[in-house]
């Protein structure tokens, strides 16, 4: 038996028989391999070390808030800098409603969506008024600000305590299974999140928005309209992000502003987009997972060093992939999505 | 209520002046290089804490290690300029998570080394106690911080205004290109003013050190307030940021002494530029120059 790698191809000789296998990358990229990879790894964690779920289901948290985040800043042609504001509304929202109300995740969700809605709509309006570096000044600073309120009325949101008492998303007795079940449920979130996004990106919407993202003035004189598709982008990814505030509250059965709202929770955020691939939908997966298991791996190799060697690892790979991990596969340089802050004249 | 007016006057003053300090840096950068230094929580940290480790890991007289500590600085700024901000320029994405990243690190290191029980103190009071104004009694560091910042912020404002260098800073915050044109080497000039940007911050936190409570996080706070008063005053104009920085000041004071509830200080000043922000968009000096 022979293997050999020819012409991107892998060669399998068996005695007088060949077989082989087309590697080049767009087999690669093929969606159906990659989404049937993500689900048979839970399971395969599950059988085998189910330790890791719980690094498997932050890893589709990251890049589930990720997807929704490269939406909005695709449609408003601006960098949003605080998307954790909105999975803080949503996971407060959820938290306070379950303790408060005895609700179970169900009902909770749609409280959820009811503070997403709320507040992507309160705030979708900046996107218009605000420009490029002011929109990110503000939305940098809204998460902050809503930690002090935290802070502030400790008797609603307890401070640095946080909530404590949330039901649990499931339960089924059994706490591994409860786990993977978890898993599977982010899993199926992030999946809908891409698929969501991705058909987005493929729809009528997508020049519009690419449009905008490109030249506001210009996309307004071709016809675009351009407040609508600002408001919808922002307002709809605001509440996809509440949604996974709520899905943090019911996991941990805890919520506390201090763990989501700091510029270190969005940074994390942040360096999913960028590492992975540049607000590239499928890089936020592979930054989702690439992100979760480095943070483990470093935690488990360095310990208390971990926090340190954690950002400095990623400043390296921010300045040495410039495309991106997804960008090492790609062959050919893709629509350039990321908008510019224009922070000069 | 006499004596809240006057509190909150005064401290209206203060604030104002420390603010002008805290801000005057990140106003530039963003006036002159127009680039969002998020990176600038860092400044506050290393201040501090490297003048700490050369003066108590090190056992370094204090002014020795003042001086360490602003060459380290000043290298560090240069290595920034060119390591991420001049390999960058044209992709900003990369220069503001790029310096986030740097601000998280210093964050995180000086967390490691010397978190909050180490109880990190510098002796950088220049003359203890307090004095009466009026009813109110202020220490009176904080009165020679203010009166810095006032110092500070006039010979930059006249270094800007009365020296060549200074007349190429206004040029290139004027008109890049044209400044190329005019044979001003941007290069340098760019890398002039990162330098020039750490003093303020670094005679800041020196003279509140002693006064006010010091933690590996608290560059983030002090970025915070920059950041609303940059916005406020209109990016990187010196002239906005001068009334911006006291317009926070007073609301700083009226959240503290009027509402008497310091914790809405930051959300009170928010929701002050945002207004404003509705209002004028471009903040209070309608203008992209530096003066």
């Amino acid at each position: 038996m022979e293997l050999e790698v020819k012409r991107e191809k892998l060669l399998l000789r068996a005695g007088t028989q060949k077989f082989e296998w087309h590697i080049e990358p767009r087999y690669w990229r093929m969606p159906a391999i990659w989404i049937g990879l993500l689900i048979v790894l839970p399971i395969f964690i599950y059988i085998v070390y189910p330790q890791l779920l719980p690094t498997i289901i932050d890893a589709n948290l990251l890049a589930a808030i990720a997807i929704p985040l490269g939406w909005m800043t695709i449609g408003t042609g601006r960098m949003n800098f605080g998307p954790q504001f909105y999975i803080g509304a949503g996971g407060y929202a959820a938290a306070l409603a379950s303790i408060h109300l005895g609700w179970g995740p169900a009902p909770t969700l749609l409280v959820a969506l009811v503070a997403g809605l709320f507040f992507g709509l309160l705030m979708s309006p900046l996107s218009i008024i605000a420009g490029g570096l002011y929109y990110t000044l503000l939305t940098l600073l809204f998460p902050l600000v809503f930690l002090e309120v935290t802070f502030i009325y400790t008797d609603i949101f307890k401070g640095d305590v946080g909530l404590f008492g949330v039901l649990p998303l499931i339960s089924v007795g059994n706490f591994t299974l409860n786990q993977f079940l978890i898993c599977m449920l982010a899993l199926f979130i992030m999946l809908i999140y891409l698929l969501i996004v991705d058909k987005l990106l493929r729809s009528k919407f997508a020049p519009q928005m690419s449009a905008i993202n490109d030249d506001e003035e210009v996309a307004e004189a071709m016809g675009v309209n351009v407040k609508k598709v600002k408001i919808i982008s922002f307002t709809i990814p605001a509440v996809m992000m509440a949604v996974l505030g709520w899905f943090y509250a019911h996991y941990y059965g805890t919520f506390a502003g201090i763990t989501y709202l700091p510029l270190s929770f969005m940074l994390k955020i942040l360096m999913v987009s960028m590492i992975g691939g540049r607000v590239q939908i499928y890089g936020n997966v592979i930054g989702g997972y690439f992100i979760a298991f480095l943070e483990l791996v470093l935690i488990m190799l360095l310990g208390d060093y971990s926090p340190v060697v954690f950002p400095i690892i990623l400043l390296i790979l921010l300045l040495t992939l410039p495309e991106g991990l997804f960008g090492l596969y790609r062959k050919r340089r893709y629509r350039e999505y990321l908008p510019t802050l224009h922070v000069r004249r | 209520m006499l004596t809240t007016i006057e509190t909150t006057l005064i401290y209206t003053v203060l604030l104002g002046s420390l603010y002008l300090l805290v801000s005057l840096g990140f106003s530039l950068i963003c006036g002159v290089l127009r680039i969002f230094h998020l990176g600038y929580a860092y400044l506050f940290v290393a201040t501090i804490y490297l003048t700490w480790f050369f003066y108590h890991t090190l056992s370094l007289p204090l002014a020795v290690a003042i001086i360490l500590m602003v060459i380290l600085q000043a290298l560090i700024s240069i290595a920034i300029y060119y390591g991420i901000i001049a390999r960058y320029l044209k992709q900003e994405e990369i220069i503001i998570t790029g310096l986030l990243l740097i601000a998280l690190i210093a964050d995180q290191v000086a967390n490691r080394f010397y978190p909050i029980q180490a109880a990190v103190y510098l002796p950088t009071t220049i003359m203890p106690g307090s004095i009466a104004v009026g009813s109110t009694n202020i220490a009176i560091q904080l009165i020679i911080a203010a009166a810095l910042g006032i110092i500070v912020t006039a010979l930059f404002v006249l270094f800007f205004l009365k020296t060549k260098t200074g007349l190429a800073v206004r040029a290139i915050s004027y008109d890049l290109n044209t400044s190329k044109i005019m044979g001003i080497r941007v290069e340098q000039i760019y890398m002039f003013v990162m330098v020039l940007t750490i003093l303020p911050v670094i005679i800041a936190m020196l003279m509140i050190a002693p006064v006010w409570a010091v933690d590996p996080t608290m560059g983030w706070g002090y970025m915070y307030t920059a950041i609303l008063v940059s916005v406020m005053g209109g990016l990187g104009n010196i002239r906005g940021t001068i009334i911006a920085s006291y317009i926070i000041g007073f609301v700083h004071a009226f959240a503290s002494f009027v509402v008497a509830e310091p914790r809405l200080m930051n959300l009170a000043a928010l929701i002050v530029v945002v207004v404003m922000l509705i209002i004028r968009p471009q903040g209070i000096a309608k203008t992209e120059s530096l003066w």
